[in-house]
């Protein structure tokens, strides 16, 4: 029940806003409703460190028989982490979002709460039935959030789309769960058969929230950066939090995830240094840090699965959420580039312990490219809104916000989890760190190193839009041939197929019994 | 008092009485309450078992005789029962709500006491008798008065009608069989005899296309209300003769030919659902394919067959009643119910289009929601036994999956999107909230199933062992 706690912090102010809007739509009072909610999350998360590991069981699902797998969430170290980033961008989305000037400021405070809630609950979840709720929950509260904040046509495809993917990455969590019970029973994340660990990869890929490319708001949008960046974050870490709760068992696929994971990562990091700014390039972000986790999975180290989704949320979070011109704060945001180096200490000093093989080298200029972004990105932020006019605490809020975000990465470098207090890999961290700072200060002097002008951008996406295209004509031909057959079975001639159909059904039952 | 006379007779009066008495006003509140009053009492009064409320004693007896016949309930029954005429309530009940109360009152009480009246009879095979009197009575519900019946309604009573002769006539031969078990070439030709007659009373692959048709030409509730009701009656008699003969759920071929031809029927539907552009088609489509589950569950080799079944067959009759309903609504307002004629009507009718994605969701086996906890017992034990075929149902529920998305992509999509507002009526937001709810409650605790499902094994105890 200690799990519940702190998502009901972000639970009740969510339905309590949803209750104010709806009674008492001019009330002052939202904001810090959000946020006291959030705050007693974030807070009420580290009441977990005292008790665990421990497990919460609902209920179970009756008939016993035919439900074996009851619904659990286990606090242990990687899903503590995990909430707490969680926990921590959404009270730092609200302390920065004091700044911000957004006109349906409460239905965004809402969406990120449930957002955090159930984000928190999918990182705990102990065995895929479970995980699999958790994720339809969220994908939900996406769908809705996105909905009813989207203007246009095309928005509102692109948030079908982007529910569509994530469904899909759904049902593959779900085929590695049934496949398994071909071998007998179920799993939970503690023993994942090598079966399903191919399809728990592809699974998280696709739940990344990357596809579509951009979300459904409009580039002006101040929804982009605030409530955007819970819609991009939270659903990715809830993904990635899959692959850090258990080890995934080398099958004859892992050679070629691999693979796609370091082709998606080198894609990424390149797209990411070169993106004209932070918000332009948190897709790539996302591909990047993402694609890095699942190599450090594959390679044989959870914990270093899970420290990338927690710098993916930390580190990514405060570049996201920085929208003021400030020289301290900018310099203070290049704490996130130390979460990223996996030197000691480090939030990410465990990525590196497994057996990386012939991938080294790919994982290795990855890295290096993503830090060296980031850096870029954290001395150049693209916001451009001001503290000066603003009201004292909204000027005391903001910077509390974007620290938070960085104490919390400096803190998961040292307690809680298996993760804190490592050496790493010392070969891998100084090099990756050395290359990065080649490519920062080469990036000052070689062209090919600076942001991609703004057409090469948009040719990505023209190429995902290309490859819509072609699955919608694809889509139109089958159309066509279903109607075809539809026509033939409910024409004139109908009953004529059906006979001939039920002849041949009956010729071959007749055959098998015989 | 007896039992089939409260659970038969009762509700074929009632009908009768509130088609030739009643008006619009009344009937959807009185034969929902008749259905739900006799929900409660088959949940909470035993039958055959004296009860004592103060000084007063009675007891329900559990039998009649009519015309040498007999219908017979047992306590067993009581669960079963109590699941359909509640859900019956539902649908009627929400008939005002989609603007059709009368006849669909009437006529729908009176179907489902003759379609209670094919569990109880006794000897069984009159059942088939009692599914097509039931399939007549439902025409007068599809075709309005002075309208000519379209071809789906014709094939529908064709399709129907075929079944029977092909039902008695296998009976007949498996008394022979049972006789003279050795007799190979008889057991075969009662197979494929019997195989025909469930495959018309299914609407197996390629027999279904009258289900579309229908949904082309009538109201979508009435249609929404035979598709429940039939299949359901049906997978109860098919368990019955499955129970009196066991040994054709025995012999293997005989099981794999229902297990694929339901692995047949949910992926031609789910596949064809994909890929429909009128809405009153994908709901067609989709019962197809939930039909076809049922016959998955019914080809299963597990003891745990009549769970799995029924955890699929009690929420559908609360997905469909929720989808026609949300369909009727809809229909109002675009006529054709083409995909293209709905754009943007998420902001219009909120409640209704929502209330439709969650139940075309649910009989997808989206989590969350009451299709989920059946789906997954279904794939456990089908991967246990056959991975392709668990792999096929998978797709073919993928397909509803996809015609779904595009619904809802419809409903959202507009150039121009008008402000949200909220155009149902109070009673219609209500039915739909509750069915929505429902489904919720049924997807995150399959538990509350539990007292309707504890007792099955009673009923069925030969496929239990």
């Amino acid at each position: 029940m200690l799990i519940l706690i702190p998502c009901l912090f972000l639970f009740v102010p969510a339905l309590a806003l949803v209750i104010l809007r709806a009674t008492q739509p001019n009330a002052r009072y939202g904001w810090l409703v959000a946020t006291g909610g959030a705050a007693l999350g974030f807070f009420g998360v580290f009441a977990w460190l005292a008790v665990m590991p421990f497990d919460w069981i609902l209920p179970a699902w009756q008939p016993l028989a035919v439900f074996p797998t009851p619904i659990s969430f286990r606090a242990d170290g990687v899903s503590w982490a995990l909430a707490t980033s969680i926990f921590a961008l959404i009270l730092s989305i609200l302390l920065t979002g004091a700044i911000r000037r957004v006109s349906v400021h409460s239905f965004s405070w809402i969406g990120a709460l449930a957002l955090g809630g159930f984000g928190a609950l999918a990182v705990a979840a102990n065995n895929p039935v479970t995980l699999v709720l958790m994720w339809s929950s969220l994908d939900l509260a996406e769908l809705l959030a996105q909905l009813s904040s989207a203007q246009s046509a095309r928005n509102n495809e692109r948030a079908v789309i982007s529910f569509a993917t994530r469904i899909a990455g759904s049902a593959f969590l779900l085929w590695s769960y049934i496949t398994s019970f071909s071998n007998g029973s179920g799993y939970t994340f503690q023993s994942i058969p090598s079966s399903a660990g191919a399809y728990l990869v592809i699974a998280v890929g696709l739940r990344l929230g990357v596809f579509p490319l951009h979300l459904p708001y409009d580039a002006g949008s101040a929804l982009r950066r605030g409530f955007g960046t819970a819609l991009r974050l939270v659903g990715a870490v809830a993904s990635l939090g899959a692959l850090g709760r258990g080890l995934i068992v080398p099958s004859g696929a892992t050679p070629f995830l691999a693979f796609f994971a370091s082709v998606a990562a080198l894609y990424g990091g390149w797209m990411w240094l070169r993106s004209p700014d932070e918000l332009t390039g948190r897709p790539y972000w996302m591909i990047g840090i993402a694609a890095l986790s699942v190599l450090s999975a594959l390679s044989g180290s959870p914990t270093g699965a899970a420290a990338w989704a927690c710098a993916l949320i930390l580190a990514g979070g405060a570049l996201f959420l920085s929208s003021v011109q400030d020289a301290r704060l900018n310099r203070a945001l290049l704490g996130g580039a130390w979460s990223l180096s996996s030197l000691p200490f480090s939030l990410t000093a465990s990525a590196w312990t497994g057996s990386l093989g012939f991938f080294f080298p790919f994982a290795l200029a990855a890295q290096a490219l993503m830090t060296a972004g980031f850096v870029r990105h954290a001395l150049r932020p693209s916001g451009d809104d001001s503290l000066a006019d603003q009201p004292a605490w909204a000027r005391g809020a903001y910077p509390a916000g974007i620290v938070l975000l960085l104490i919390v990465q400096l803190l998961l470098g040292f307690l809680g989890w298996d993760s804190a207090l490592q050496i790493g890999n010392l070969i891998f961290a100084p090099a990756a760190s050395l290359l990065a700072l080649g490519l920062v200060w080469g990036s000052r002097r070689f062209r090919v190193l600076n942001p991609a002008r703004a057409h090469w951008v948009s040719a990505a996406g023209s190429g995902i839009n290309g490859m819509y295209q072609g699955l919608w004509s694809m889509y139109r031909g089958l159309a066509r041939l279903g109607l075809a057959v539809t026509d033939a079975l409910e024409g004139e001639g109908g009953i004529m197929w059906t006979l001939l159909f039920m002849a041949l059904f009956i010729s071959i039952i007749a055959g098998g019994i015989q | 008092m007896s039992a089939p006379i409260i659970w038969i007779a009762l509700p074929f009066i009632a009908g009768t009485l509130i088609l030739f008495l009643l008006g619009d006003k009344y009937a959807s509140q009185i034969g929902g309450a008749i259905a739900a009053i006799l929900s409660l009492i088959a949940l909470f009064i035993p039958i055959d078992a004296a009860m004592l409320i103060g000084s007063v004693s009675f007891k329900i007896s559990p039998a009649i005789q009519v015309f040498g016949r007999a219908f017979e309930f047992t306590s067993a029954d009581g669960p079963l029962l109590a699941a359909i005429f509640g859900i019956s309530a539902i649908w009627f009940f929400g008939a005002d709500a989609a603007g059709m109360a009368h006849r669909f009152v009437s006529l729908g009480l009176m179907i489902v006491s003759l379609l209670t009246a094919s569990i109880a009879v006794e000897p069984f095979l009159y059942a088939a008798l009692l599914l097509e009197v039931a399939a007549m009575l439902v025409v007068p519900l599809l075709v309005p008065l002075h309208q000519k019946p379209g071809r789906g309604v014709a094939r529908f009573l064709v399709y129907q009608t075929f079944a029977m002769p092909f039902i008695l006539f296998s009976g007949w031969m498996l008394a022979g069989v049972e006789a003279n078990p050795g007799d190979l070439r008889t057991a075969l030709q009662s197979g494929v005899t019997l195989s025909l007659g469930f495959a018309f009373l299914f609407a197996v692959f390629p027999l279904y296309s009258w289900i579309p048709q229908l949904m082309d030409e009538s109201t979508p509730y009435a249609v929404g209300f035979l598709l429940w009701a039939l299949p359901v009656f049906t997978v109860i008699f098919a368990l019955g003769f499955l129970d009196r003969y066991v040994w054709l759920k025995n012999t293997s071929q005989i099981a794999d030919a229902i297990l694929y031809a339901g692995v047949i029927m949910t992926v031609t539907g789910g596949l064809l659902c994909a890929l429909q552009r009128h809405l009153g088609r994908i709901f067609g489509y989709a019962a197809i394919a939930e039909t076809g589950l049922f016959l998955i569950a019914l080809g299963l080799r597990t003891p745990n067959l009549l769970d799995i079944a029924f955890l699929a067959l009690l929420p559908r009759g609360l997905e469909l009643s929720l989808w026609a309903l949300a369909l009727s609504i809809i229909k109002r307002k675009a006529y054709r119910l083409k995909l293209s004629d709905v754009q943007g009507l998420a902001r219009v009718y909120p409640v209704a289009t929502g209330a439709l994605i969650i139940a075309h969701l649910s009989m997808a086996g989206f989590p969350l929601l009451a299709g989920f906890p059946s789906r997954l017992a279904l794939w456990q034990a089908l991967s246990a036994q056959s991975l392709s075929a668990a792999l096929w149902a998978f797709l073919g529920l993928s397909g509803l999956l996809v015609a779904a998305l595009r619904s809802l992509a419809s409903f959202v999509m507009a150039d121009a999107p008008p402000r949200w507002e909220l155009n149902e009526t109070r009673r219609q937001a209500a039915m739909l909230g509750i069915g929505a709810f429902g489904l919720f409650l049924i997807g995150l605790f399959p538990q509350v199933l539990q007292p309707f499902l504890s007792s099955l094994p009673a009923l069925f105890e030969h496929i239990a062992q």
